[in-house]
């Protein structure tokens, strides 16, 4: 599989304060990756400059082959990097169709083929029947997948993910996790997904990178992961203990 | 996937959730017919000083299209607007062999629109949003209403100018003159008319739609690959050159200009105008800009002194109770009526 990002020793620095230090990353496409960490380890830090919401102090962002590391928040968008925010972040006022009606807007989707374009990821989202309705009175899991919506809408190939299921019942949690799969194998889109929810990440069954004090402490499997001592003191031991 | 999509064809309850009512436009297709049989019955004073009621509901229109899809409040719409009258005053003075107005209503568009543009783009680009912006246009107000002041050889300073009024020409074809009540009227209605049309047209549109995403969420529509700044500066730019082009028309209409018609007080009029019409709506706007300025003259004559003191009390009782104007109560009553049975 060809390498869709890579993050080239990445270092953020607030100040004094250093949220990432020369963190390196790679993520092939079609393929899922969950970065987990304890609170502070410097995750959305990492997303924002993968999304271009921060600019890097160090290292550079190669995504498809091209340094992206000084585009806007909104060229990295149309080029296919999107962002679904830690909280819901959509048109509050507007219906569900007209949410995904402005971002198919932003494509190049003809004229004719916009409804059923804009059906086409409400059906994937199962927002279907709320369709008319004002976004404000959807439930907290349905504007979150409203906001994943959106990033499909606009075609994007590479989905950065901050918690999404953040104030999700179980069964939600649970279909958010297939959602996620389907979209990466049968879509091909690639997916970094930042997370707490142990369950939903073991559901996943990707790649577990884990950030601790901006840096990266270790990459594998999610057994791996869980079984790493390291990783048990840091972040699952008070999980677990 | 989608076999049925089809069936669900947006309704035309859906539309009026890009901001601007679609029951709408059986009331304004009654108000322009009203407006337009209305010489038949009325003359005078009414239909001599009706057309410049009229522009001041195009300026609030422009402002509409700012505040109502965009959610940018500008304090700088007179600004244009005297901007208008004065080029239209200046290019009356030209003697180019063609019609000087018809110079003066295409100067007006180019100069407001890319004046607003200039200022917008670098504004919007360097980031500057609500208040900020509020405050620079507020200073663009104050700038015409200076210049137009200090420039007196060219202005007139505080005496102002004076602008004939202009004729229509058809080349071979003939003239018509608007020195008369009847066809002045007649001439500037349709400039209502098609302002408003073009508006509500893009409304609909790609363009509307986006303008009214940047008010619900602009950092969600950056993150979704728009350029925010492009379309802000794009919507600040026709308000400009609608404003000024309306300006233009009042200019020749009114037979003069004065520096206070750009000034900071007559900006303020008009976001009271928008505010009691109805921002949201833009008949209310328009509707706003002619009758709160009817309102505003016929009570000066009444009482010079307090003519202010009473705009102000109609303002904030619409503002307190009707935060969407008047034309927000007016889209609640049938749901209120509604709930009553």
């Amino acid at each position: 599989m060809s390498v869709l990002l890579e993050a080239k020793n990445l270092s953020k620095h607030f100040a004094g304060l250093v949220a990432n230090q020369d963190i390196k990353f790679r993520l092939e496409a079609g393929s899922i990756r969950c970065v987990i960490g304890p609170n502070g380890a410097g995750k959305t830090t990492f997303i924002s400059m993968i999304s271009g919401h921060l600019r890097p102090t160090e290292g550079r962002i190669i995504y498809k082959g091209q340094d992206v590391t000084d585009l806007s928040v909104a060229r990295r968008a149309r080029i296919g990097i999107a962002r679904k925010f830690q909280t819901p972040t959509v048109f509050d006022n507007l219906t569900a169709y007209q949410n995904i009606e402005l971002a198919v807007l932003g494509t190049n989707c003809p004229r004719a083929r916009r409804h059923n374009r804009i059906f086409e990821v409400l059906d994937l989202i199962r927002l279907s029947d709320a369709w008319d309705r004002p976004v404000q009175f959807l439930s907290h899991g349905q504007r979150q997948w409203l906001e994943v919506g959106l990033l499909i809408a606009i075609e994007a190939e590479l989905l950065l993910l901050d918690e999404p299921t953040a104030g999700m019942t179980v069964e939600e949690t649970a279909s958010t996790a297939r959602l996620v799969q389907m979209l990466a194998q049968d879509f091909n889109l690639s997916v970094i997904i930042i997370e707490h929810d142990i369950n939903f990440i073991r559901d996943l069954h990707a790649p577990v990178t884990v950030l601790h004090l901006g840096r990266v402490l270790l990459e594998g499997s999610f057994e791996d992961v869980a079984a790493n001592d390291q990783v048990r003191e840091v972040y699952l031991g008070h999980e677990a203990g | 996937m989608t076999a049925d999509a089809d069936r669900r064809i947006p309704t035309v309850g859906h539309f009026s959730l890009w901001g601007l009512g679609q029951s709408e436009i059986g009331m304004a297709a009654l108000t322009f017919i009203v407006l337009g049989l209305l010489p038949i019955f009325v003359s005078g004073y009414s239909i001599y000083i009706l057309p410049q009621y009229m522009l001041f509901g195009v300026m609030a229109m422009s402002l509409g299209l700012l505040w109502g899809f965009v959610g940018i409040l500008s304090f700088g719409q007179a600004g244009f607007f005297a901007l208008g009258a004065y080029t239209m005053g200046l290019a009356m003075q030209l003697d180019l062999g063609v019609n000087p107005a018809y110079i003066g209503m295409l100067l007006s568009l180019v100069v407001g629109g890319t004046l607003a543009a200039v200022a917008g783009y670098f504004l919007f680009s360097a980031g500057v949003r609500a208040t900020y912006f509020v405050l620079v246009t507020l200073a663009l107000s104050i700038m015409v209403e200076q210049i137009a002041v200090s420039q007196s050889e060219i202005t007139g300073g505080w005496n102002g100018m004076f602008i004939d009024r202009m004729s229509l020409t058809f080349g071979a074809l003939g003239e018509i003159s608007l020195y008369d009540d009847a066809p002045a009227y007649y001439a500037v209605l349709p400039v209502v008319v098609v302002t408003y049309a073009l508006l509500r047209y893009l409304a609909s549109a790609r363009f509307g739609k986006v303008l009214v995403g940047i008010r619900e969420n602009e950092d969600r529509l950056t993150a979704l690959g728009y350029n925010v700044s492009v379309y802000k500066t794009g919507a600040f730019a026709l308000s400009g050159a609608i404003a000024c082009f309306a300006g233009a028309l009042y200019g020749t209409h009114a037979s003069f200009v004065a520096p206070s018609l750009g000034g900071v007080l007559f900006s303020t009029e008009v976001v009271v105008w928008v505010a009691i019409g109805g921002r949201n709506s833009l008949l209310g706007a328009l509707m706003g800009g002619i009758l709160v300025s009817a309102l505003s003259n016929y009570v000066s004559t009444i009482t010079p002194e307090y003519w202010q003191l009473v705009l102000g009390f109609i303002f904030i009782f619409v503002i307190v109770f009707f935060k969407g104007g008047v034309a927000g109560a007016v889209a609640q009553l049938p749901r209120l009526w509604q709930s009553r049975i």
